[in-house]
């Protein structure tokens, strides 16, 4: 089952940050700065999970996954955004 | 690939069985099947946090946990990690992540030292008597017996929990040395099967296997029994909403590359679009698109096809990894479509299902649909029950289609003035009118999307039952969307024409022939894939599944039959 996470980070290092943000692009739609987007069977935060350990420096990097809950229960629809509107990513196949 | 993961090479002689076998075997002796002899394997999120444990574990220097050195007294000899010991004799390999010399050892006679083998497990120590399953128990055990056969004196092993840090000592006594031979010897006999063993029966075990989604266990389960009226209660053990999606490309001259963790679509050095791969279910090309080699290689890797088609849709080939492994289900294919009888049987199925399909189309969806119609495709509906050749079911098709056809346009809403969806008929080749044109791109959409399903399931598309294997047509493909014509084609182009999703200007007409512009064949193309996500009740298990996942189950469910598993290949109809 799919469920809404909505993951930031904090990376002290220039490298490991471009590292970090490149791996995120695999798993998510980039929201803001840091804050990434994902939409994820349980399969694929594990697959997120150990990429972020291989990067980050645990002792100076920190990661926050928030769980959404899933998304049959549209749980974003509990996010209220300020200023510019939040683009949330809708899941359906890419034509390009 | 590793060493233990590969399966037996012929009938008789049986490979090493790997210790991780043992323990499938112990869990559940169909899933030890379809990973040994079949070759068979999915990653679940369990299978794959294993692995990234393990990894850790063969990577790590020699650091433990603090309570593996408190077990640890100075006087150890041996401290070996990832063992790699088989024996002939035995007739098992094993892969053992860390072996420990023994205290007690010291004093023994030389040449006896004793060892203590340790397996890492992910996750928490289970709450029961033994403090850990049977198959954790038995693995474990194959790997001292493995040592024994090395002259090491090995009386007990550790199971470690990664995720409670905890160590569980396993004695290995006369009762799980004999259960583990026994398990050993059901082991080889089963390898000699052509057929899996049958699934569990409602076990708490499926929902957290693997391979729940290709077993298929209480589907199979359920119509291996008799059932009088109607009394679907299948669990739903298919998660619905993780399918991955396809990528599709069609501009023309666009190059895909790849960044990173992503697909990256540009042209002229412009980027158009991205695509993640964990999400990317198969890669369509249309027209002259570049690929890099770094590409291909990568979604081989990743078992993700990748399909040609020409600029107009028509379907080349694909590029897929190696092919399936399962080579006796596509023996049972051969011998089915070469015998007469059972190909007359399943193509009278395909053919009845698709006309039941049109009809209720018809019925749902027309204005005022003929009752005469619908009680003619009634009667080729029972007809092609009884028909007695393929010659005379490919008659009753016929004529079934043309009352179908003939009535199509009375399910379209009045369009826009001026619009062209003057629909008498089917033409094709080149389509004349544009309703004509959209059927065709979905039809040829649907033959390629059963071609890579059949295919990812071990099943060869190109022979079939009712199609024959001519002009390069995957007739197994053919064969296989007869039903799912009307259900997702017909009904994605009624809804992109009755939605005003596509409009006459997404048109261009050419000498009599029409084609879609780009544009309206990217929203067509959305259309459809709006479709098969939908969900949707199956007709016969009672949950709700989208059409995505209904066409891989159905593929599979013809894999079961094949295979003898089930009597039927059970008609995908709705009401
Ligand atoms: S789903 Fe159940 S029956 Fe099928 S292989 Fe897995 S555990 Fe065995």
């Amino acid at each position: 089952m799919r469920r809404h996470y909505l993951v930031t980070y904090d990376i002290c290092d220039a490298k490991r940050l471009r590292r970090v943000f490149k791996t995120m692009k695999g798993f998510g739609a980039h929201l803001q700065l840091s804050v990434f987007q994902c939409d994820l069977p349980d399969i694929d935060v594990v697959r997120m999970k150990a990429a972020l350990t291989e990067i980050i420096d645990q002792r100076e990097d920190q990661v926050l996954i928030i769980d959404l809950g899933p998304t049959e229960s549209h749980p974003i629809k509990r996010i209220e955004s300020m200023g510019i509107k939040a683009e949330w990513e809708e899941r359906r196949a890419r034509i390009m | 690939m590793e060493p233990e993961s590969q399966g037996p090479s012929s009938g008789s002689d049986i490979p090493l069985l790997p210790a991780r076998m043992v323990n499938e075997f112990a869990y559940c002796p169909r899933l030890a099947y379809f990973e040994w002899v079949d070759g068979e394997f999915a990653d679940n999120a369990e299978t794959t946090e294993g692995r990234f444990h393990h990894r850790r574990v063969d990577q790590t220097p020699l650091r433990k946990s603090r309570k593996v050195e408190d077990d640890q007294p100075s006087e150890a000899t041996i401290h070996q990690r990832s063992v790699w010991l088989s024996s002939e004799r035995l007739g098992v390999t094993a892969k053992i992540d860390l072996v420990e010399g023994d205290a007690a050892s010291a004093g023994l006679a030389e040449g006896t030292q004793t060892v203590v083998p340790v397996d890492y497990k992910r996750g928490k120590r289970p709450h029961t008597t033994q403090g850990a399953w049977e198959p954790e128990l038995v693995q474990l055990c194959v790997q001292g017996l493995l040592l024994r056969e090395q002259g090491f004196t090995c009386e007990r092993g550790v199971l470690y929990f990664v995720g409670s840090r905890e160590r569980v000592e396993v004695p290995f006594d006369d009762e799980l040395i004999t259960r583990t031979r026994e398990l050993l010897d059901g082991m080889r006999t089963m390898t000699q099967a052509t057929v899996a063993p049958p699934p569990l029966v409602d076990s708490p075990k499926c929902p957290r296997c693997s391979l729940v989604g290709l077993c298929l266990p209480d589907e199979v389960g359920w119509l291996r029994a008799t059932h009088e009226g109607e009394a679907p209660a299948v669990r739903k053990l298919i998660p619905a909403n993780d399918d991955a999606l396809p990528l599709y490309v069609q501009t023309p001259g666009a190059k895909l590359g790849k960044d990173g963790e992503c697909l990256k679509v540009k042209d002229h050095d412009e980027v158009i679009g991205e695509a993640r791969l964990v999400e990317t279910s198969q890669v369509v090309l249309y027209g002259a698109i570049q690929v890099s080699t770094q590409v291909t290689q990568e979604l081989c890797k990743r078992g993700i096809p990748l399909v040609y088609c020409s600029s107009g849709g028509w379907f080349y080939g694909m590029t897929t990894g190696l092919l399936h492994k399962h080579v006796e289900l596509r023996r049972r294919q051969y011998a089915a479509a070469a015998d007469r009888e059972r190909c007359l049987l399943l193509a009278r199925r395909f053919v009845q299902a698709k006309i039941a399909n049109c009809r209720t189309l018809l019925r749902r969806n027309h204005r005022a649909a003929p009752d005469t119609v619908i009680q003619e495709l009634k009667c080729d509906q029972i007809q092609a029950g009884v028909a007695e050749s393929l010659e005379s079911l490919l008659g009753t098709e016929g004529t079934a289609a043309r009352r179908y056809f003939s009535e199509f346009a009375g399910m379209l809403k009045e369009a826009e003035p001026g619009a062209r969806f003057d629909f008498d008929g089917r033409n094709r080749r080149p389509p004349r009118d544009p309703v004509n044109a959209m059927l065709s791109l979905l039809y040829s959409m649907l033959a390629r999307e059963w071609t890579v399903t059949l295919q990812s399931v071990g099943l060869d598309p190109y022979l079939g039952f009712y199609h024959q294997p001519r002009y390069g047509r995957p007739a197994l493909a053919l064969d296989m969307m007869e039903e799912f014509r009307p259900l997702i084609a017909d009904s994605a182009v009624l809804t992109a024409i009755n939605n005003g999703e596509i409009r006459t200007s997404d048109w261009i007409e050419r000498m009599g022939s029409v084609t879609l512009t780009p544009d309206g064949r990217c929203r067509l193309i959305e259309t459809y894939e709006r479709r098969m996500g939908q969900e949707i009740t199956h007709p016969v298990f009672g949950y709700q599944i989208s059409y995505r996942r209904v066409l891989e189950v159905q593929a599979r469910l013809l894999g079961r039959y094949l295979l003898g598993e089930i009597p039927e290949l059970p008609p995908f109809t709705t009401r």
